[in-house]
């Protein structure tokens, strides 16, 4: 049975402004990412990587093209649209965390779940779930000012998957962290697409980060020019 | 709740969990807000204080007959025969009359003189009314508060109590000169805090005697037996006498010349008032917009999460407000502890020298306090609509 890919990009064009000048990022870039997938993105800085990532994201547009992610035309959508499909659909990893600071870790995971029509107590349960699920029950009182980089980054993957999407979204989680937290972080990254099936794209740097995706794809000048699928 | 009212709610708690972040800035708006809030109400105060001096000056129980062809005391003249007319006239004219029948009125005239004031700098010219001792029965809430009333035809005054405390030399047995005779404190009165409190009072004969205005009347002041009476006694003053007399009540006449005085302080002072707080709600509006950009990463977080674009705007808009309310608040109390009560002067009746109190009343400080809500409404919206247009993706790249 061929399924058709959860993702798919076809002759996405994109490009900035500064000024006068006219910065084109990608050209023509196809893309196709398969249900249930953990996909590394590597390439040097500057290739588009973010940019891609953002796309996904539905948080920039592609200037041409088609950007498809499940039944949704993300291409074809206003900012509001994006803006709700975005809360429903998928969970991001930030770099730095993101994570706001006067927020402790439980109401930081718990931002995602405002956005859906369910009562304190829910979200009060699913909070604890996925706080367990990234080991740090019993942290929830604690403010991101208290936590290491790695507790944080648990903290900010939490947030991503509390309301249960299908895609997961990472830019450089690993970036800002030591070997054993970057470990960790990953550690939690293959478990979650192993056993609850997420679809993960993964933007990193770090070869060894990369190892932990079921295949890496490398961006250079607008194209990918690679592939390489894990042992 | 919807999940509109949560997200807001959210955002509006980044908004003022981050602002020890932004002290400087959102309290130099609070300032300029509470600024122009206290100079609003400083001049509505003054021109409130004076209206309020005036009103209580006049009585609608009191009609005064004017002559000559004007509507105010200054420039008016009545006729001696005139007088005598109206004097004997029987009958209901309107007027109350005493117990042997005479009408009760007073004939008054007012002369401008020169008093130097405490400072010893300032001079002022003070109201010097001549009556005839009835004056003091037909005015209503007008009480001796000191000393005695002046004999008839002699030259004795009482003075306002106000213009006691403002003016040196007014204590009673001192001896003051005016015109071009001396004459001697022999009473203050209360009014409760009306513009006769700045006046002198003294003996109509005397009066003209000292400024050589003999057999003058400027205006006739009749106690009416009810506010309604007054048109009784315009029939019957068109009867009368040739002279074309008007009688006017004595609350239509003062609430006439407080109504321009206060207005030309309200027209001076809201002009001002506005144009401060042009400025002020520039100065919101850069306040907002440095809090918009102070905020980048948590707002495009947030929004990078799904939040929408509407809980951005209004938790800027609301933080806009909250400032404004802060500096409003604070203009009310600081203008009311500075204004209230505070004594000034200014030239009222008779071309002479009026006191009163500054009054900032409730309307006042609505009315100066919605001037600085508005700031902080109208300052907060291109920064709220601002904070919907950042671009999402710093989210990815600032570090938190
Ligand atoms: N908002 C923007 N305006 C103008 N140029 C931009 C903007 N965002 C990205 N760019 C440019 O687009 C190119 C791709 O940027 P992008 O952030 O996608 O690269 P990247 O592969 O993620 O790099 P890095 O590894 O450094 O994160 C860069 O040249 C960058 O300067
Ligand atoms: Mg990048």
């Amino acid at each position: 049975m061929t399924q058709e890919p959860f993702i798919t990009l076809a002759g996405v064009r994109k490009g900035y402004r500064t000024g006068s000048d006219a910065i084109p990022i990608f050209t023509a870039l196809d893309l196709a990412i398969p249900r249930g997938d953990f996909v590394a993105i590597m390439g040097p800085s500057g290739s588009g990587k973010s940019t891609l990532l953002n796309m996904l994201a539905g948080i920039d547009v592609p200037d041409a093209g088609s950007l498809k992610v499940g039944n949704y035309r993300l291409d074809q959508m206003g900012e509001t649209a994006r803006s709700s499909w975005r809360a429903h659909n998928m969970g991001i990893v930030f770099q730095f965390y993101n994570l706001l600071p006067m927020l402790n870790a439980a109401e930081n995971v718990e931002l995602p779940l405002l956005l859906k029509p369910l009562s304190a107590g829910e979200r009060r349960s699913r909070v604890a779930k996925v706080l367990d699920l990234v080991g740090l029950s019993g942290r929830e009182k604690q403010y991101p000012s208290m936590m290491s980089g790695g507790q944080q980054q648990r903290v900010g993957i939490a947030r991503a998957i509390v309301s249960d999407p299908k895609l997961l979204l990472c830019d450089e989680p690993t970036g800002d962290l030591d070997r054993k937290s970057a470990d960790e972080v990953l550690e939690i990254l293959a478990l979650l697409n192993r056993t609850l099936e997420k679809t993960i794209v993964m933007v990193t740097h770090d070869p060894q980060a990369a190892r932990s995706a079921k295949r890496t794809l490398h961006l250079d000048k607008g194209l990918f020019v690679e592939e390489k699928r894990a042992a | 709740m919807s999940t509109q009212i949560k997200q807001t709610l959210v955002m509006t708690r980044v908004n003022f969990s981050t602002l020890p972040r932004r002290v400087a800035i959102s309290l130099s708006m609070v300032l300029s807000i509470a600024l122009v809030v206290a100079v609003l109400a400083g001049f509505l105060a003054m021109a409130n204080g004076f209206e309020k001096a005036l009103s209580s000056a006049g009585s609608p129980l009191v009609a005064v007959v004017l002559g000559g062809g004007t509507n105010q005391e200054t420039g008016s003249d009545i006729p001696a025969d005139a007088i005598r007319s109206i004097q004997s006239l029987n009958g209901d004219i309107g007027v109350a009359r005493d117990g042997s029948g005479n009408l009760l009125a007073s004939r008054e005239l007012v002369a401008p003189v020169e008093v130097v004031g405490t400072q010893g700098l300032s001079s002022a010219t003070l109201a010097f009314r001549g009556m005839d001792v009835s004056g003091l029965a037909i005015r209503d809430g007008i009480k001796i508060a000191a000393g005695r009333l002046f004999a008839p035809g002699t030259r004795e005054i009482v003075v306002g109590a106000r213009l006691a405390t403002d003016f040196p030399g007014f204590g009673i047995g001192d001896t003051v000169r005016l015109g071009t005779v001396d004459w001697k404190v022999v009473g203050h009165f209360a009014a409760n805090g009306s513009a006769f409190e700045s006046e002198i009072w003294g003996d109509v004969d005397a009066v003209r005697a000292a400024f050589n205005r003999q057999g003058q009347v400027q205006s006739l002041r009749l106690r009416l037996i009810e506010p309604s009476s007054i048109a009784v006694l315009r029939a019957s003053l068109a009867t009368v006498t040739p002279t074309p007399l008007v009688a006017v009540s004595e609350a239509d006449l003062y609430a006439a010349q407080s109504g321009r005085t206060a207005n030309l302080i309200r027209l001076f002072g809201w002009p001002l008032a506005l144009l401060m707080a042009i400025g002020a709600t520039a100065g919101a509006l850069n306040t907002m917009m440095s809090s918009v950009s102070d905020r980048t990463i948590e707002i495009a977080t947030v929004r990078a999460l799904g939040f929408g674009r509407l809980s951005a705007c209004l938790a800027t808009w609301f933080e806009a407000v909250a400032l404004a309310v802060a500096g409003a608040i604070l203009g009310v109390i600081a203008s009311w502890l500075i204004f209230n009560g505070w004594q000034a002067s200014t030239v009222g009746a008779n071309e002479a020298s009026m006191g009163f109190r500054l009054s900032v009343d409730r309307d006042v400080m609505l009315t100066a306090g919605l001037l600085g809500l508005a700031i902080g409404v109208i300052g907060g919206a291109l920064p709220a609509i601002a904070a919907t247009r950042l671009p999402l993706m710093v989210a990815l790249r600032a570090r938190g």
